[in-house]
């Protein structure tokens, strides 16, 4: 009982992180149609702008944290009006963004590389909270901790913003019709960039607290991430925000009770076989509602 | 023919038509009227099978069409053309209309998939086919140029001829002279004729009225998804609610 | 001449990969001229090429047998998927297809005795160039037939609009089903093509890569003429070596920088149908 419970928080800590990588992920793949390859090198990125901030400028774990979030949301600007702004009058599609963001992923994932020297580096110990809280018997790490509530407060936080805000508002207006959206006096560009520096700054909130947890700041992380949000988009839909990030921590938890219980090389393979059975079963994800279609 | 019996339906508590019910003689044309809104494109769409009806049934020859989707409705020989012209863009004329010959083709798939001379007599056969329907509306001479370089009036009528292609026996125009200049309306008005005199049986939304009073023989006028009238054009246009539909009331409308 | 055998001797392999990349690009061709984006040829592809190695290694089955046998893997396989896939909207339609790579490398690894798991597979039989040269050749006379047939143009019609091509008789998801099929022939042939060019098999053989260099090629040479995928594999297959010779330091950077510059400034790739119609009508 006491390890499942343990696996149990090890598995919502490792979920939050996929959620929040999926939240940023998502909100791309929704408001701004953009299916981005790339968007997996702004956690790597933020991660070794925070290992950076905290190694060699020596801040503490807020600022070092804050500086890899600035530095995700940037890059997700700076991708965005370099990579997709010349497209959207060309009704390119879905496709020329996603070659384009290809195109940034190779170029990103290859200076990531040149930026951590080739290797994986970790975070030495004192630069963030390492310490455990007991609760009861049940060890709370304090880096979980920190995990689990940065998705709740994100997750909360921007659901507000897409559902209630004026913000969010136009970024549901540009999702869905960015012509219409412009008549209504909403200006494209701007909610673009701030949907852009969004999602950027989430994911790379879930970077900067995967490097620290997992001890890997380096290129690779950004990929692992990509897959995982990308399987937490699926099954949670990429329409609303909440799902994205309970499917994120579905799958941490079914991720870590898999390779306890069954096999840790079965783990992926039930993520995936999560991944199948969504899609098939329930093709738009958790909270997806059936679409209105113009015929 | 064509035979609707208190056909309806809704988008989310928005009665777009309800409980219409119309029928059209075959080798006639009918005319469907009403202001913006009235779910005119709507009834088209659920005739063809676009939208699948909330209510009630369409029946062409007697044969009902409830529930088969749209290429089924066209191989039971209904054509249409849309409010806004949608041609395909990156064809030509000729290849929009060998398009709309799809219904005619006549070899299998394996056939043009190893290039047969079957198939490469019958596809050949297509495009003289399409070819004479681009003569028809007398667009023969634009035959290799992209239908987005083509003025609006003669994407009307390459669009009339694609949906010729399918040989249907009820065509279904929305709009054709919507936008049109003059001159543009006047040459759609006399293929209509040809066609009407071909024996082809149309179903036209129209607002232009002149067109519909000289063409219909049987018009219904729709306001807010209801049928307010049917009748001649004349007596459509003479009828007190019809007036009102348009005009806002009896005495705002132009006298004549 | 020497310079010539030098040449050949370093390039030979790039063209055999540019070749092998070609099928890959002319299957994903194949879907997209309906409209979809979808990844799911590196599935095909992997069907293909591990049926196909097995026959070629195990069973010592000829090489003209395996061949064809690979393709008709691919195509049960597509066909099997599409059935799945036809029902979901283009957004999801292109995720799903991503996750079923995914999802068949974990299959690929945990199937040992099929796939040789981890280890992965040798093959024993190389492929030449002339027959790769042959097959693609063969591959492109279908696609070129099928471009002006009936098919070609009701497929034009259902990538353009399908609600329109619906009412004239097309249907949409028919169309779509015979794309896949096309797809799985063509990414199955592909797959175990590129198992004898390769010489070794393993999960990673069929992977993400792959996905992103076929979508790659194809949006490059031009998604709307067959001809596109075949010039975009070229390209997109020598322009890393090409890249090597000149930067090797950060040739995946200049690759990148590459691709993004040919996308922004030719947004229809090289290969575009519609251009040479409008310098005509322009005449």
């Amino acid at each position: 009982m006491q390890l499942l419970l343990e696996q149990v928080v090890n598995g919502c800590a490792i979920g939050s992180l996929y959620g929040l990588f999926a939240i940023g992920f998502g909100l791309v793949f929704a408001t701004l149609g953009i299916l981005n390859a790339a968007h997996g090198t702004y956690a790597s990125f933020a991660a070794i702008a925070g290992y950076y901030a905290a190694t060699s400028a020596g801040l503490p774990f807020i600022a070092s944290t804050s500086v890899g979030v600035a530095a995700g949301a940037a890059l997700a600007v700076m991708v965005d009006q370099v990579a997709f702004q010349p497209l959207r009058h060309r009704k390119a599609g879905m496709i020329g963004a996603l070659i384009t963001s290809i195109a940034f992923w190779m170029i990103l994932d290859r200076l990531a590389g040149l930026a951590t020297g080739e290797q994986s580096l970790s975070f030495p110990a004192g630069t963030y909270p390492g310490g455990t809280w007991m609760v009861g018997s049940l060890p709370l790490p304090q880096m979980q901790v920190v995990a689990i509530v940065s998705l709740i407060v994100v997750a909360a936080g921007v659901h507000w913003l897409i559902a209630h805000s004026r913000l969010g508002a136009a970024m549901r207006a540009v999702g869905w019709n960015e012509a219409a959206a412009q008549i209504a006096g909403v200006n494209p560009r701007l909610v673009i960039l701030a949907t852009a520096a969004l999602a950027g700054a989430t994911s790379a909130l879930a970077g900067v607290l995967a490097g620290i947890s997992t001890n890997n700041v380096s290129a690779s992380l950004g990929e692992g991430m990509l897959l995982k949000g990308f399987a937490a988009v699926v099954v949670g839909g990429y329409e609303d925000v909440r799902g994205a990030a309970i499917a994120g921590l579905g799958l941490g938890i079914a991720e870590v009770l898999s390779a306890q219980y069954i096999s840790t090389s079965m783990r992926d393979a039930i993520t995936y076989a999560l991944l199948l059975g969504f899609l098939v079963l329930r093709p738009r994800g958790l909270f997806g509602r059936v679409s209105f279609v113009r015929a | 023919m064509l035979n609707l019996q208190g056909v309806g339906k809704s988008f989310g508590g928005v009665h777009a038509v309800s409980d219409l019910s119309f029928a059209i003689r075959r080798g006639s044309v009918a005319g469907l009227m009403g202001p913006n809104g009235a779910g005119k494109t709507t009834v088209i769409n659920l005739i063809t099978g676009l939208l699948p009806a909330d209510r009630g049934v369409v029946t062409l020859d007697g044969a009902s069409l409830a529930g088969l989707p749209p290429q089924d409705i066209a191989a039971h020989g209904i054509g249409r053309t849309y409010q806004n012209v949608r041609l395909f863009s990156g064809m030509t004329a000729l290849e929009q209309v060998v398009a709309g010959c799809f219904l005619r083709r006549d070899t299998g798939l394996l056939a043009s998939f190893l290039g047969t001379p079957a198939a490469r007599r019958a596809a050949s056969a297509t495009r003289a086919c399409a070819m004479a329907l681009l003569d028809r509306v007398g667009m023969g001479h634009r035959a290799h140029v992209l239908a987005e370089a083509l003025s609006y009036g003669e994407q009307r009528r390459i669009e009339i001829a694609r949906a010729l292609g399918s040989g249907p026996k009820l065509l279904l125009l929305d709009e054709p002279t919507a936008g049109m200049n003059a001159s543009e309306s006047e040459v759609i008005g006399r293929l209509l004729h040809e066609l009407r005199d071909a024996g082809l049986t149309i179903l036209m939304v129209e607002h232009n009225m002149r067109l519909v009073s000289d063409f219909c023989d049987h018009v219904a006028v729709m306001s807010f998804g209801r049928k307010l009238t049917e009748g001649t054009p004349a007596a459509c246009m003479a009828h007190p609610s019809v007036q009102e539909a348009y005009f806002g009331s009896k005495d705002n409308a132009p006298r004549c | 001449m020497l310079w010539l055998s030098d040449w050949w001797a370093a390039y030979q392999s790039t063209l055999a990969f540019s070749m092998v990349n070609a099928f890959f690009a002319l299957s994903s061709y194949a879907v997209m001229a309906t409209g979809i984006l979808s990844f799911a040829t590196v599935a095909f592809a992997a069907a293909g090429g591990f049926l196909g190695v097995q026959l070629l290694a195990v069973f010592g089955v000829p090489v003209w047998l395996a061949l064809p046998a690979a393709a008709l893997a691919g195509c049960v396989a597509s066909v099997a998927v599409s059935l799945i896939f036809l029902r979901l909207e283009s957004h999801w339609l292109a995720l799903a297809s991503l996750a079923l790579i995914l999802i068949t490398r974990i299959l690929v690894l945990n199937s040992p005795a099929l796939t040789g798991g981890v280890n992965g597979l040798s093959v024993p039989v190389e492929a030449p160039l002339w027959l790769l040269a042959l097959l693609l050749a063969g591959t492109a006379l279908v696609f070129w037939r099928l471009s002006s047939s009936w098919y070609g143009i009701a497929a034009c019609a259902v990538r353009e609009d399908p609600a329109v091509a619906s009412s004239l008789g097309i249907a949409p998801k028919r169309v779509q089903l015979v794309a896949f099929a096309i797809s799985g022939g063509v990414g199955g042939l592909g797959g175990v093509l590129l198992a004898m060019v390769l010489q070794f098999i393993s999960p990673e053989t069929y992977y993400i890569n792959i996905a992103f260099t076929m979508i790659a090629a194809v949006v490059l040479g031009g998604s709307y003429h067959w001809a596109g995928a075949i010039v975009g594999a070229l390209v997109f297959t020598a322009l890393p070596v090409l890249m090597q010779a000149l930067v090797p330091a950060v040739q995946d950077v200049a690759n990148g920088l590459a691709l993004l510059v040919i996308m922004i400034v030719l947004p229809r790739g090289l290969v575009d149908p519609r251009a040479w119609r409008a310098r005509q009508a322009a005449k």
